[in-house]
């Protein structure tokens, strides 16, 4: 199926080009409430392999990722 | 324009979540004695806001996608063959574009109804063999967009001489990184997109060198809700304002003006300008917005508080990192989300293993499969 083909693409690339990507800015606050983590940085730099993002302010939600099937929407 | 979506993998990994999402729920859909017809449509409205979102580079309907492609095969087998070698590093790409233009407006106004905010990306990039990473499929759709509006927008670029890089944003918003020289910005108005007939407000700015040397912030987004066309100049009434104070002045100045020149104001671009009157709407707009923002990261900052702090003024928040209109963003908070490997601490240094992430930033869609950061507190 053309389909599985291009899945197989997709991880490819997203791991080639994301795998590396530094994040370096001041914290200004954190949280770990039932098990998700907030994060508010400000002045934080994204760096990718190809491009470089600059924000003021970014939130960064983040739940466990140990266990499988751990998503969150929001 | 070869490789046009091999440089950006979001739009690719968001399609193969869709294409993954749809083929499960369709089973679901049948069993439910829903029609496939459903599921279609399903499809077509999540693309066109995928689209409207601007968050992703590419608008990434498949059909589209592999008839662009195609198109582009041909056209370039064209271009080849009618055109010698007659400017081959520039003229090639830009005929190319035009030329696509001109065939596919056939095509692509159903598509276009559905998203009619579209952006005229290629002509900078194809001017200066900057960037063919991530813009190229947006940028031939953009130039099918508005073929009118691609010549003026070509002119501009090469009589400044200056090398351009334009950025879309969600909603509809333009964002353009300047070069460390000092620019004007510059306001043009393309016209509505001819092939469906549906109009479409767009301002593209372009920027040329000012004369007295102010250096404005790095970046500007203009949000364009509205558009009053007054012969040749345009006067833009953002609903939302997203540009720098300063420079949203002097665009507006610029718009009433001539939008070719440009008087530079001597005050510093963090300064609110009055000059430029009858925009008044949009100041008051741009007022209130920047109350909102200060008020609304005061209340965040009492809540985390909760040590019963005076309450502090809005205006006066001195304390506050609180962001400026003129730094890129402006209702969007940049958010993450993602999962975490390891957090860790030591003192005060943080440092962060994430991965699986999509990160919206400056508006525009990001995604990781890894990240490490690290940060003080």
């Amino acid at each position: 199926m053309a389909y599985q083909l291009y899945r197989n693409t997709t991880l490819g690339n997203s791991l080639q080009e994301s795998l590396d990507e530094l994040i370096q800015g001041s914290l200004n606050t954190y949280r770990f409430c039932d098990n998700v983590w907030t994060f508010v940085l400000n002045d934080v730099e994204f760096r990718e392999v190809t491009e470089l993002i600059k924000v003021d302010k970014v939130k960064i939600v983040a739940c466990d990722g140990k266990n499988t099937g751990s998503n969150t929407a929001e | 324009m070869a490789n046009s979506a091999n440089t950006n993998p979001v739009p690719k990994l968001y399609r193969s979540v869709m294409e993954d999402v749809l083929n499960d729920v369709r089973e679901v859909f049948l069993d439910d004695g829903v029609d496939e017809q459903v599921l279609m449509e399903l499809k077509t409205l999540w693309e066109n806001k995928l689209m409207q979102s601007k968050a992703v580079d590419g608008f990434h309907s498949e059909e589209q996608y592999l008839i662009q492609v195609q198109q582009q095969q041909q056209q370039q087998q064209q271009q080849q063959q009618h055109h010698h070698h007659h400017h081959h590093q520039q003229a090639q790409p830009q005929q190319t574009v035009q030329q696509q233009s001109q065939t596919q407006q056939v095509l692509i106004p159903a598509s276009q109804q559905a998203a009619p905010p579209q952006v005229i990306v290629p002509e900078s990039k194809l001017l200066q063999h900057m960037n063919p990473s991530s813009m190229s499929a947006a940028a031939t759709a953009a130039t099918l967009a508005l073929p009118a509006g691609v010549t003026p927008v070509q002119q501009i670029i090469t009589n400044s001489g200056q090398i351009l890089q334009v950025v879309r944003t969600a909603s509809g918003a333009q964002y353009i990184l300047q070069p460390q020289q000092s620019v004007v910005l510059q306001q043009q108005v393309i016209p509505q997109m001819q092939p469906g007939g549906v109009q479409a407000p767009v301002i593209q700015q372009v920027l040329a060198p000012i004369p007295g040397g102010i250096p404005p912030p790095t970046g500007v987004i203009i949000q364009p809700q509205q558009i009053l066309f007054t012969g040749n100049k345009t006067q833009v009434i953002p609903t939302t304002v997203a540009a720098p104070t300063a420079a949203q002045a002097q665009i507006t100045a610029t718009g009433q003006q001539q939008p070719q020149q440009q008087p530079t104001q001597p005050q510093a671009p963090l300064v609110l300008q009055v000059d430029g009157a009858g925009d008044t709407s949009s100041e008051e707009d741009e007022d209130e917005e920047e109350d909102y923002d200060d008020e609304e990261e005061d209340d965040k900052e009492k809540d985390g508080g909760e040590d019963g702090q005076v309450e502090e003024e809005p205006l006066n928040s001195e304390d506050d990192v609180s962001d400026e209109e003129g730094q890129e963003l402006f209702d969007t908070e940049n958010v993450v989300v993602c999962q975490y490997d390891k957090i860790h601490r030591s003192k005060n240094k943080w440092k962060f293993h994430l991965k699986d992430g999509i990160m919206n930033l400056n508006g525009r869609d990001y995604v990781f499969s890894k990240a490490i950061g690290d940060a003080e507190w």
